[in-house]
């Protein structure tokens, strides 16, 4: 019996052993497959999208992605020590590390004013902010490059603010929130009063998400309190010839943390937001229980976009701009939560160098930056994806709310792809606007009665009008976006008073409230014992030279 | 025609005018097994000794970009920064605790269900029982790891539990207070392979000569007594094969549960020299402080196993070798 | 054996009844709870509702019942080409490897081989040495060029060194005069081996082939370090990961917004890992129960030797 079970095992299992040498699907045989790395979880476009059909058709290019699954200092760890990078590489917020290890060509060797106008033209202006010390480029930035406009880009905010559902500040007959304390006192409240939403779960005061770079979440808050908009890790005082520091570790951080240890205690923070994922993160969101979190839009987007489709529109966010009061700053705060627009450097595609064709790839880039493309890429396939009237670009509202749609996008837009290809932003030269988001007639259509209405309680017209006016881009840009990578000590600086963070600051504020002064001198300690002066002293440097370059020449 | 053969064989080493003693006349004669092993000798040479190559980078400031050998060395640098550093010194104490936890409960567990077992005498109990212990041998480590933190939130099953029965006042925070961490992975490891482990000691217990209980109990020895001097020394050899063995794995914390399961929060519990030497490795790209690591985890391994080896031999046991 | 069973009834029925027996059950029945409640709760949250399933409280039923989270899982097609791969390289992975290593722990427990000591020690070393995480994931990844292959889910699993020692050890145990017959009619060793040998090992070489199957099933961190890159390579183990600990957006949107308007019932991330969780473990589940009987008997050899 046993060598009958042997011997029918035996060919069985020479069968499968043949099997996967076997191609699995059919491959159409001329287009050239490209592999894409992009370093953020996202689904796999179906099979049938339109838009690389399209791109196939036109090209002769399929492409092949790779999302990330898990920690992506890890995942882009793994593929430079087994020099496995893919065509495009999407590095995401380590794109240093991969410009560092040497993954990708020099662009500039590509581009120019001949082979590549739209490139050249897009480029060109920011060539001082892009090129490095050797005159190359390795990424041509995804955002942050906008035509034909001076007005701020955006009808919402997709930065940073405090986050609050709509039903919370409706449920507080629409108060102004302006500060920490306000803000958390009408959580509370309305926590107290409502212990769980509409289904029956229970609410949540305050979500932090803590997990790997999005750990922003944890530590940005302190710096927008005190009036700056985001520079990462470090402050910046403008006034005081760009003196830079660390500002969670500084005493007005204590206010804010000590704040979430009150909030803790409250029940108001629930200890599993110090260890959930990102996925649980967005689950909590769309599952309409989280009452307010600090964020920045678009880590949040699809979260609230789930809330849309769910027609949960109550449930959905306000962002605010939130700061000290001048007691808790040791001054007088101004809010500045936005920005000058700034191109988003060393963020987006680089061709690697195992790209077999990286001729190829760019001029793929090129075509993609012509209008025509740029069209498709923003706004889909006229008929379809958009109409057109009076020579303006425009949606129903089915189809902004199919645009908005993650299972939708999957099967017809590229966006996975575009996303991390350079884009135009502002507007078209006959005056629409790139982004459908921001042409004010889709924005305007896609705001549900909800929405209306909500806004107008506060004699508001678009959820940005709660903001101040964007203040003066600094001269040295956004200081995240300096590469740290270059100096070994201070990056190893970086990422240890990033450890000491995701470390500590939960651990003080689920200290016990007369533990909390010994748990935060505990946390200081070790973040000075990094030492974390080695990181803020490089960007200390950084910044003046940057300055210099920028208003000395 | 096997006769045949075996005559051919005798004949190369004669025509290279080897002696009939000699090695290689015997391993011509032994041709056959030799095939059956020397290419398996092959495989471990090129996947478990030749990387070990690696191990010199250990000695220079490795940069994957250089050829190997244009890289600069620094002689124990990396060994020197190593033990400077607070947070691998708390690796290698966190390996130790996790694996000394895993290996005491690895024992004591599974024997104590063993002896419980033995005493069922219903057999479709028994066996229902058993079939149940099994199953989470069969889990992954993913699943494993998914269904305890599911178990062990702020709203998990075990919380309900604690905070309906008034035993705490508030949820647990199993997940993110370092101090659990330890235990945590010794229970899970407990949960996962307590009755699988407990096969080979019940096994044991089977084979014990039913005659001795019955001799205890004319004597007037009671269960328990039973329990401790007939069937605990009649699993001690087994007992002894595993303790030697498993002594050389005090290095072995294992490695998906931290990885799956450690967190920020709790990293100064949850990392392990394997997690350590990931994290420097992989992700910051510190090849030569990793596998610095690595070889001090193997030394010690080796140190371990081999004294293991050298006492069993002088209790008079078996080794492995 | 019979004897033994009379003679235990009768004592049982001499003896006054004591209650040990009664709480040894109680605490068997409570065991059997805490490892099968976890399991349970798991299979019941995959069959609930997803948004009900966020107010927490499911015990060992369903409250909401639903089959949506199943649905959308089975509607993804990569599910089926990861139980394809998984299958493939847990059949492969096991039968190679049960073979090579029964030969070799044949070669290795013949006394007169005249390496065996030498492989046998090459062997047993590198239970305890390992390089490390890097220079393997380099010689596999950039020397052998492994990546982003099936392969590299065979070659660097086709052998195992504990699994060698014991079969090594059950080998030993085997009556010598099996083998020296054999001899004496002019068998080599492979004749010794395939034909007498290896067909009396079947109960070790079922519990080696349970152990290699399970740990062929259940691995997931070869996919993460060399087949990330290839979705068609996935396995169910490690797309049960992904979904486990990063983000999806099929799960919070898994249907267009007319469904949505039309229908309440969400699939959510909770119930989707539950039944992804059930999916990937219900083959492995389904099947070991039918091979207790072997692996506690491959087990048990090495307790009856020591």
């Amino acid at each position: 019996m046993k060598k009958t079970l042997l011997r029918l095992v035996l060919p069985l299992m020479l069968a499968v052993m043949m099997l996967p040498a076997l191609p699995l699907s059919v491959v159409a045989e001329e287009a050239l497959t490209v592999t894409v790395f992009v370093g953020e979880p996202r689904d796999q476009p179906t099979s049938d999208n339109k838009v690389f059909k399209m791109i196939e058709e036109e090209f002769g290019l399929k492409f092949e992605f790779e999302f990330l699954a898990g920690d992506l200092n890890e995942t882009l760890g793994v593929k430079i020590a087994g020099q496995d990078y893919a065509d495009l590489m999407d590095g995401g917020n380590y794109a240093e590390k991969l410009i560092e290890a040497g993954a990708f060509i020099n662009l500039m060797d590509y581009i120019s004013e001949e082979e590549t106008p739209n490139i050249y033209q897009h480029v060109e202006p920011y060539l001082k902010r892009l090129l490095n010390e050797d005159g190359e480029l390795f990424i041509i930035p995804n955002y942050g490059r906008y035509y034909n406009t001076e007005d701020y880009p955006m009808n919402y905010v997709n930065g940073p603010a405090f986050f609050l559902q709509k039903k919370v500040l409706a449920w507080d007959n629409y108060p102004m929130i302006k500060t920490m304390d306000e803000y958390f006192d009408l959580i509370e409240r309305y926590v107290a009063a409502n212990p769980t939403n509409e289904q029956g779960q229970p609410n949540e005061g305050f979500a932090i998400l803590c997990e790997d770079w999005r750990a922003f979440c944890l530590f940005n808050p302190v710096q927008h309190l005190m009036g700056r908009p985001n520079d990462g890790d470090v402050i910046v005082d403008i006034d005081d010839n760009y003196k830079t520091e660390a500002y969670c570790i500084q005493d007005y951080a204590k206010h804010y943390y000590q704040k979430l240890n009150e909030m803790f205690h409250k029940g108001l923070i629930s200890q599993d937001t110090f260890v959930m994922n990102y996925d649980q993160y967005l689950a909590k969101i769309s599952s309409g229980t989280v009452v307010g979190m600090f964020d920045q839009y678009w880590n949040l987007q699809n979260g609230n976009d789930a809330l849309r489709a769910a027609e949960m529109f109550d449930s959905t966010y306000q962002g605010l701009p939130l700061i000290y009061t001048p007691e808790q700053a040791g001054k007088e705060v101004e809010e500045h939560y936005l920005n000058g627009t700034v191109i988003n450097v060393n963020r987006g595609f680089g061709i690697s160098v195992n790209a077999e064709h990286p001729e190829r790839l760019v001029q793929f880039m090129e075509k993609m930056l012509s209008d025509e493309w740029q069209k498709m890429i923003w706004w889909g396939i006229e008929g379809e994806d958009y109409y057109m009237e009076d020579g303006r670009f425009l949606r129903t509202y089915e189809q902004i709310q199919d645009a908005a749609n993650m299972v939708w996008r999957n099967k017809n837009s590229a966006y996975v792809l575009t996303n991390s290809m350079a884009k135009k932003q502002g507007e078209m030269d006959d005056g629409n606007k790139w982004d459908p988001m921001v042409q004010p007639e889709c924005y305007f259509l896609q705001m549900n009665d909800y929405d209306k209405a909500f806004l107008e309680a506060y004699g508001m017209q678009r959820p940005l009008d709660f903001f101040n006016d964007p203040i003066e881009l600094a001269p040295y840009g956004e200081a995240w976006q300096i590469d740290v990578t270059v100096d070994q000590d201070a990056n190893d600086a970086k990422l240890g008073y990033q450890d000491v963070q995701r470390k500590m600051l939960p651990q003080v504020i689920m200290a016990a409230p007369e533990e909390f002064d010994a748990k935060w001198d505990e946390y200081v300690a070790a973040a000075e014992a990094v030492p974390v002066s080695d990181f803020v002293d490089f960007m200390q440097e950084s910044i003046l030279e940057l300055v210099e370059q920028v208003t000395g020449n | 025609m096997r006769r045949a053969k075996a005559s051919t064989g005798t004949a190369l080493p004669d025509r290279l005018g080897l002696s009939k003693h000699s090695f290689w006349h015997t391993l011509w004669q032994q041709r056959q097994l030799a095939f059956m092993s020397v290419p398996m000798l092959l495989y471990i040479f090129l996947f478990n000794y030749f990387p070990l190559w690696g191990w010199i980078t250990a000695f220079m400031d490795y940069k994957p970009v250089l050829p190997l050998l244009e890289n600069k060395w620094v002689g124990l640098e990396n060994f020197k920064w190593l033990f400077s550093r607070p947070e691998f010194l708390g690796a290698v104490r966190n390996t130790f605790a996790m694996a000394a936890i895993n290996l005491v409960f690895g024992f004591v567990f599974p024997i104590l269900l063993a002896l419980f077992l033995n005493e069922i005498r219903r057999t479709r109990f028994k066996r229902t029982v058993q079939t149940v212990t099994y199953l989470p041998h069969f889990l992954s480590w993913v699943i494993v790891v998914g269904i305890a933190q599911t178990m062990l939130s702020s709203t998990g099953a075990i919380n309900q539990l604690l905070v309906s029965t008034g035993i705490v006042s508030r949820p647990v925070f199993f997940l993110g207070e370092g101090r659990y961490f330890w235990w945590l992975v010794g229970f899970i490891h407990i949960w996962k392979e307590c009755g699988w482990n407990s096969i080979i000691y019940l096994a044991a217990m089977t084979a014990i000569d039913p005659g001795q209980y019955e001799a205890a109990e004319m004597d007037g020895a009671g269960r328990f007594k039973k329990m401790w001097y007939i069937s605990l020394p009649g699993i001690r050899s087994t007992f002894m094969v595993l303790l030697i063995m498993n002594i050389g794995y005090l290095m072995e914390a294992g490695f998906e549960i931290q990885y799956l399961m450690g967190q920020n929060v709790v990293m100064d519990w949850s990392q392990t020299i394997d997690i350590f030497a990931l994290k420097y490795g992989i992700n910051r790209g510190q090849y030569s402080r990793a596998i610095a690591a690595g070889i001090f985890k193997s030394i010690v391994s080796i140190a371990l196993m081999t004294s293991a080896n050298f006492a069993a031999k002088r209790l008079g046991e078996d080794t492995l070798l | 054996m019979t004897d033994r069973l009379l003679a235990r009834k009768s004592r049982n029925g001499l003896r006054k009844r004591s209650i040990f027996p009664y709480i040894n059950a109680a605490g068997m029945i409570l065991l059997m709870f805490i490892t099968l409640y976890p399991v349970v709760n798991t299979v019941a949250i995959s069959f609930n509702d997803g948004t009900d399933a966020l107010r927490g409280g499911i015990g060992l039923w369903p409250r909401v019942f639903s089959l949506k989270s199943y649905e959308t899982i089975f509607a993804d097609e990569i599910i089926y080409n990861a139980f394809f791969i998984t299958i493939s390289r847990t059949l492969i992975q096991t039968v190679l490897n049960v073979i090579l290593t029964a030969m070799l722990s044949f070669a290795l427990s013949r006394r007169e081989y005249v390496l065996r000591k030498f492989i046998t020690t090459a062997m047993v070393i590198t239970m305890y040495v390992n390089a490390g995480l890097i220079p393997n994931y380099l010689l596999l990844q950039r020397t052998l060029g492994l990546g982003k292959s099936f392969w590299v889910y065979i070659i660097p699993t086709m052998f195992s060194c504990f699994n060698m020692i014991v079969m090594r050890t059950y080998i030993i145990g085997l009556p010598d005069a099996l083998v020296e017959s054999a001899r004496i009619d002019g068998a080599g060793d492979f004749y010794l081996f395939w034909r007498i040998i290896f067909p009396l090992m079947m109960p070790v070489a079922a519990t080696i082939a349970l152990f290699v199957a399970v740990g062929a099933w259940n691995a997931w961190f070869d996919t993460h370090l060399y087949n990330a890159g290839k979705v068609r390579l996935h396995t169910l183990q490690y797309l049960l990961k992904m979904k486990l600990a990063t983000t999806s957006n099929s799960a919070n949107a898994a249907m267009t917004s007319a469904e949505a308007a039309a229908n309440t019932t969400l699939t959510t991330p909770i119930t989707i890992r539950a039944a992804i969780t059930v999916v990937s473990a219900a083959p492995i589940m389904a099947i070991y129960p039918f091979l207790q009987r072997y692996f506690v008997v491959g087990l048990s050899i090495g307790s009856i030797k020591g």
